[in-house]
């Protein structure tokens, strides 16, 4: 066998795999996203933050949460992603993908908006918001002040 | 806990492989291991199958990757662990075996990643955290390392030429390694040269898409005796770690936890220090992840991984030889193979079996690190003989 030969193969047939994934415990958050809007949750019991939120607390096994807006942060790491995955590759831009650090101790993912990558400085301050893209699915923006 | 020893070990060519089906690949993996062991299917008690397979058209691989190797009555269970499935599958065959529950044991690690186009196996690689992070971002494991190297160069200074000097020493052993993926060697200005993926990484920074198979053949003390194997090579430890699904919820980006925690596990069980170890196979599948794995294994202090690099101590000569099989960045790194593979090579490297390849080693320790995704799972493992 060598390294570049093709040999014979067949099609399978095509599978597809698209999910109807359950929000209704995290309602206010996808919602959210919808308004502009990120949200974390918080025990009511034992106070305990989740980013990314969920509806349950490990810590304390309560089920009883509020929802915390998180609206600030400083950029902890970030790349431009240049090989976009299948179900991006119909966006022109690459993007930025970077986590942020927020006062409250939580860390967001988002996209880094209005900036060149080789300028990012750690520790810089970010705004958090969020959008509808054009395709109707939901990202966070993180954009330096 | 009875002691075990490898008796067996088989490697497919890894590579694009359009010659060959999952389950024919396998074969070749098996096959070499059940001869180098000198037994057939009949000794084999318990077979673990070890594959991702989220890119092949089977759902379920085991029993056909079983059937097709004449091991159909053997595997009860398919084993996954992401990236580091293969070592997951060892793990599984070697507590079967310490227990007392079998006296052999095969693991088989297998994956066919090239049948589907490299967008699509991009996206399914980036699905390790769908609803948080892939579908609202585009995540891959691209990316998700490039955060790592980011955090890495920023922090400690790690810069562009020593992650390609990851890249460039491991194309040179598998040029030497006729069942590496690659057969070539780069140059320093090739790798930097090369177009960017996920920045900072280029693509001589990122392990290609592979297909491939390997076996390891485990056997109890008592086995070992009747079989009448000469000195054969010893687990003396696996250690397990794991961590956090989410990336937003790790604590840093500059170091892999999960290594940390499983290489001090193994270290303990097998009453060594990282010093003891003369030949590592480590998991490589960005460059900056072999830079991280000198410092988690403790090969040198955090942050002077890239030093290590620079100053060539991590070839054959220098302080600890590391991937010398070329590594997942250039051997290939078909994921349920991966774990597996280490312990073939390094099953080569202990037995003196490695030819031009072969670590001078007086007191025969090698060391396996196997990473599951960005440390949601990691095993190292330390053999001796």
């Amino acid at each position: 066998m060598t390294e570049k030969a093709e040999y014979p193969t067949i099609k399978s047939r095509t599978l597809t795999l698209t999910h109807d994934i359950p929000i209704c415990k995290t309602k206010t958050y996808w919602e959210g996203l919808k308004a502009g809007k990120v949200h974390a949750a918080k025990c009511k019991k034992c106070g305990e933050i989740y980013y990314p939120p969920q509806a349950d607390c490990p810590k304390c096994l309560s089920s009883q949460i509020e929802w915390i807006e998180l609206s600030e942060g400083e950029i902890e790491t970030f790349t431009k992603v240049s090989l976009k995955p299948q179900g991006f590759n119909h966006y022109k831009e690459d993007f930025i993908i970077a986590i942020a650090k927020t006062p409250e101790g939580a860390k967001v993912m988002g996209w880094l908006e209005n900036t060149d990558v080789e300028s990012i400085k750690p520790g810089a301050h970010i705004k958090i918001t969020a959008k509808m893209m054009p395709d109707g699915f939901p990202t966070i923006i993180l954009k330096q002040a | 806990m009875r002691k075990v020893a490898v008796i067996g070990v088989g490697n497919s060519k890894f590579g694009r492989r359009t010659d060959a089906t999952y389950c024919e690949i396998a074969f070749e993996a098996v096959k070499e291991a059940l001869e180098d062991a000198g037994i057939d299917q009949n000794g084999i008690e318990l077979s673990v199958v070890g594959s991702v397979g989220n890119r092949l058209y089977d759902m379920y691989p085991a029993p056909l990757v079983n059937e097709y190797v004449g091991l159909a009555s053997k595997g009860p269970l398919r084993v996954e662990a992401a990236c580091a499935t293969g070592s997951a599958a060892v793990f599984t065959a070697y507590n079967a075996v310490s227990s007392g529950y079998v006296d052999t044991a095969i693991a088989i690690g297998v994956e066919k990643m090239s049948e589907v186009d490299t967008l699509t196996s991009t996206a399914v690689g980036g699905r390790g955290c769908y609803l948080w992070e892939f579908h609202m971002f585009g995540t891959s494991f691209a990316a998700y390392y490039a955060l790592f190297a980011t955090a890495h160069m920023k922090r400690y200074g790690t810069r562009e030429e020593q992650l390609a000097k990851v890249a460039v020493k491991n194309h040179f052993y598998a040029a030497r390694n006729p069942k590496a993926h690659f057969q070539s060697e780069i140059t320093l200005e090739q790798a930097l040269k090369s177009r960017i993926v996920c920045w900072p990484l280029k693509l001589y920074d990122c392990c290609p898409i592979s297909d491939g198979a390997a076996a390891v053949i485990l056997a109890s003390e008592e086995k070992v005796k009747d079989l009448n194997v000469e000195d054969p090579v010893w687990v003396q430890a696996i250690g397990f770690g794991a961590d956090t699904g989410n990336h937003t919820r790790r604590e840093d980006f500059t170091s892999i936890k999960s290594a940390r925690a499983a290489s001090q596990i193994a270290y303990k069980m097998a009453k060594i220090s990282p010093n003891d170890v003369e030949v590592a196979e480590v998991h490589d599948c960005f460059t900056i992840a072999e830079i991280m794995a000198y410092e988690d294994l403790g090969f040198c202090k955090k942050g002077e991984g890239g030093k290590l690099i620079e100053e060539e101590q991590t070839w054959i000569g220098g302080k600890i030889p590391v991937n010398i099989d070329g590594g997942l960045k250039a051997k290939g790194h078909p994921l349920g193979a991966t774990g597996c593979s280490m312990i073939y090579e390094l099953v080569r490297q202990l037995r003196n079996e490695a030819g031009n390849r072969q670590v001078p080693l007086k007191k025969y320790i090698g060391l396996a690190h196997n990473v599951g995704m960005t440390g949601q799972y990691c095993y190292v493992t330390i053999l001796k003989r």
